[in-house]
């Protein structure tokens, strides 16, 4: 595998997370739309089973990469359409990290206690 | 695409059509929009509350809200069509082999539509109040 700078490691990420929440969307699409089965068909059934604590951790890494491919796709737009985008990538790459753990941080300290039974 | 066009004018000269080049700006003006919404959307079902209570109540009674049908109509089509897109083009720059490219593109749009009519009927088709009882009428046989 090439093992480039900043820029082949922003790039890899943004794929990677990319491809998870499509799958993701298409999975939860599909789920909430069991409603229309109504209150005595499976839906209550489908929640009760990714209310487990290991779907759960999976859907703060579904939130993480909403985060980190949300910020970084704004850098993507950046580059793009601007003369100075290029030249600031690292850093703006940089920022994209920091600002992904600034949300990140306070997100898990609400959300981690709710499933570990902490709160 | 061997590589990737860096800005407006290098895609415009690369693309083969017209529609890649809709589709390369497509990506960016949907992704400006998401940005905002998928966070809204995300911070009124996790953070507001312990998603964990999500059940069927409050899903039913979240959808029929108009101003809900609206903005998740906006959040599905325009998700759907952003991430379904990137998916397209990853399984292009991965897939060698055009034959098998070819069918798993088309077993993904195939797939895509299905759950996207399924989103949209969810939010506009059904009454939730009456729901349950229509269900029930439908599926006692009579």
């Amino acid at each position: 595998m090439y093992r480039g700078r900043e820029g082949q490691w922003a790039y890899f990420l943004h794929r990677i997370t990319g491809v998870a929440l499509v799958l993701y969307l298409l999975l939860h699409v599909f789920d909430i739309s069991l409603v229309m089965y109504g209150p005595d068909g499976p839906f209550n059934a489908f929640l009760m089973f990714y209310h487990q604590w290991p779907f759960r951790i999976g859907l703060v890494m579904v939130i993480a990469a909403v985060v980190y491919h949300a910020l970084n796709g704004l850098r993507i737009i950046l580059l793009d359409f601007t003369t100075w985008g290029i030249r600031y990538q690292r850093v703006m790459w940089y920022t994209v990290l920091g600002v992904t753990t600034v949300i990140g941080v306070p997100v898990l300290v609400k959300i981690l206690p709710e499933i570990f039974g902490g709160a | 695409m061997a590589v990737r066009p860096k800005n407006l004018q290098e895609a415009r000269d690369r693309s083969r059509n017209n529609a890649e080049l809709a589709w390369w700006v497509f990506m960016r003006v949907s992704g400006l929009f998401l940005v905002f919404l998928v966070f809204a959307h995300v911070f009124v079902n996790n953070i507001l509350i312990n998603v964990a209570t999500v059940d069927y109540n409050y899903v039913a009674t979240r959808l029929a809200k108009p101003g809900v049908k609206v903005f998740d109509t906006f959040l599905l089509g325009l998700a759907m069509l952003h991430g379904v897109n990137g998916l397209r083009v990853v399984i292009g720059d991965n897939i060698r082999r055009p034959g098998l490219r070819f069918w798993v593109q088309v077993v993904l749009i195939v797939v895509s539509v299905g759950i996207f009519v399924a989103g949209v009927m969810t939010l506009w088709a059904f009454s939730y109040r009456e729901m349950g009882d229509a269900i029930r009428d439908l599926t006692s046989g009579h």
